[in-house]
């Protein structure tokens, strides 16, 4: 009896936690169709607010502020022009917003890696990382079930795992610079890297499908 | 849907956005023609966002937003290229890099069938490169460097591990030995990953430096 009272505590936080996320979720999804079809300021400016200060900590993350104490100011104002720009392609059937956002993030962080390496070729961030093209049609169903099950699941992971997978989405290294600095062997941090994201994204699939 | 694939970790590299640009570029292509792949990416990209989301917030600029409005409406954007009305023939990514046509490219013959243009060299030093294999040539026995990679984008070949054909991301190594014959029925085009060249000698040097200047 009491498991079961504790059981359907637990259901309904998580219930809620996940009204709150869809709800945050739809919220930015309207601010950015309203960009996108008014060029609305206020919903720009309600954007700029949440994202522009995750977009800064990711700059800091990968070590932008190294290189130049105003480049993670520099990648805010890109993404949020980006934004500005290619509103029109964010399709919410498709991806959540934070999702779109993050992939512009990484895009414009590339781009601004290679201008400070010195490194050009003909092609952009956006040629090579497509922000347009999924065509699948349960988009939207499936980003929503693993970011419910991440945001879930990220607190149990162990620690080591949950500092790799950090490390190698947040902080632009490769597996190899990962294993270079923690001085472990390469093997263990793909292991890690798997082991995580199979939990991350797939034991939320086990359970509701 | 093809046989060979880019591995599971090359794709969480590509998602995160790091790695050698020839090898990104070759796993865009593969993408493609792929769906699994592509869902892998997207569901990386899924989690990735998250991570994101619960970083904790770094204060921006006072000034930032009133910044970032005198930038845009002191740049008009420029207009968006115009949408691709018919498909095109290889993945975008590769008409992106050969935007003037396969035949403007600067080509080398290292033998009668087989042609060979360097595409780019990216920041690790890794080159990209187009082959364009004429229908059942067969290049001589030979192996790789490195941890180098063929990913056909039209026809097919085989050798003695497979039969490739489009989208399929053929791993190479020291320990390949192959001697790849192009399908007979139509000729065949691959991007390939290779380490930069370095001197090597002996009659078939060129096939592990098709890149090398002679």
């Amino acid at each position: 009896m009491a498991d079961s009272a504790i059981k359907s505590v637990r259901d309904n936080i998580g219930r809620v936690m996940t009204e709150q996320q869809i709800e945050l979720r739809e919220h930015f999804a309207n601010q950015l169709e309203k960009v996108a079809t008014d060029k609305d300021t206020r919903a720009f400016e309600a954007i700029y607010s949440h994202f522009a200060p995750l977009i800064k900590a990711f700059g800091v993350s990968s070590g932008l502020s190294y290189q130049g104490d105003h480049l993670p100011e520099e990648l805010v104002q890109e993404v949020m022009l980006s934004i500005w720009r290619k509103a029109h392609l964010f399709d919410r059937r498709k991806a959540a917003p934070s999702t779109w956002i993050f992939t512009i993030a990484r895009n414009q962080r590339i781009d601004i890696l290679r201008r400070l390496r010195k490194y050009q070729n003909d092609l952009n961030a956006d040629d090579v990382w497509d922000l347009t093209s999924d065509t699948d049609l349960f988009g939207e169903i499936r980003d929503t079930r693993i970011q419910k099950n991440v945001n879930k699941e990220l607190r149990n992971l162990p620690m080591d795992q949950k500092q790799i997978v950090a490390k190698v989405f947040l902080e632009d290294k490769s597996h190899q610079e990962v294993a270079n600095e923690l001085n472990l062997p390469l093997g263990t941090v793909k292991s890690r890297v798997r082991l995580a994201m199979q939990k991350l994204k797939l034991t939320m699939g086990v359970n509701e499908l | 849907m093809t046989l060979w694939h880019p591995s599971s970790d090359q794709l969480i590299e590509f998602s995160s956005g790091v790695g050698s640009s020839a090898r990104n570029i070759a796993i865009s292509a593969h993408l493609d023609f792929c769906p699994d792949c592509k869902r892998q990416v997207i569901e990386s990209e899924s989690v990735a966002a998250v991570i994101f989301e619960k970083q904790s917030p770094v204060a921006v600029a006072d000034h930032g937003f009133a910044q970032l409005m005198d930038r845009i409406t002191s740049q008009p954007a420029t207009s968006p290229a115009a949408k691709r009305t018919a498909p095109s023939r290889f993945p975008p990514v590769v008409e992106k890099l050969i935007a003037h046509g396969t035949e403007s490219l600067p080509w080398r013959k290292p033998m009668k069938n087989l042609r060979v243009s360097q595409l780019l060299t990216d920041e690790q030093g890794l080159i990209l490169g187009l082959h364009h294999m004429k229908a059942g040539c067969r290049v001589p026995q030979h192996t790789h460097r490195g941890h180098e990679i063929s990913l056909v984008i039209e026809g097919g070949f085989s050798d003695q591990m497979g039969s490739y054909g489009p989208g399929d991301f053929i791993h190479l190594s020291t320990e390949h030995h192959h001697s790849p014959q192009a399908d007979a029925d139509g000729d065949c085009w691959l991007l390939s990953v290779v380490e930069a060249p370095v001197k090597l000698t002996g009659p078939l040097g060129w096939i592990l430096n098709p890149f090398l200047k002679a």
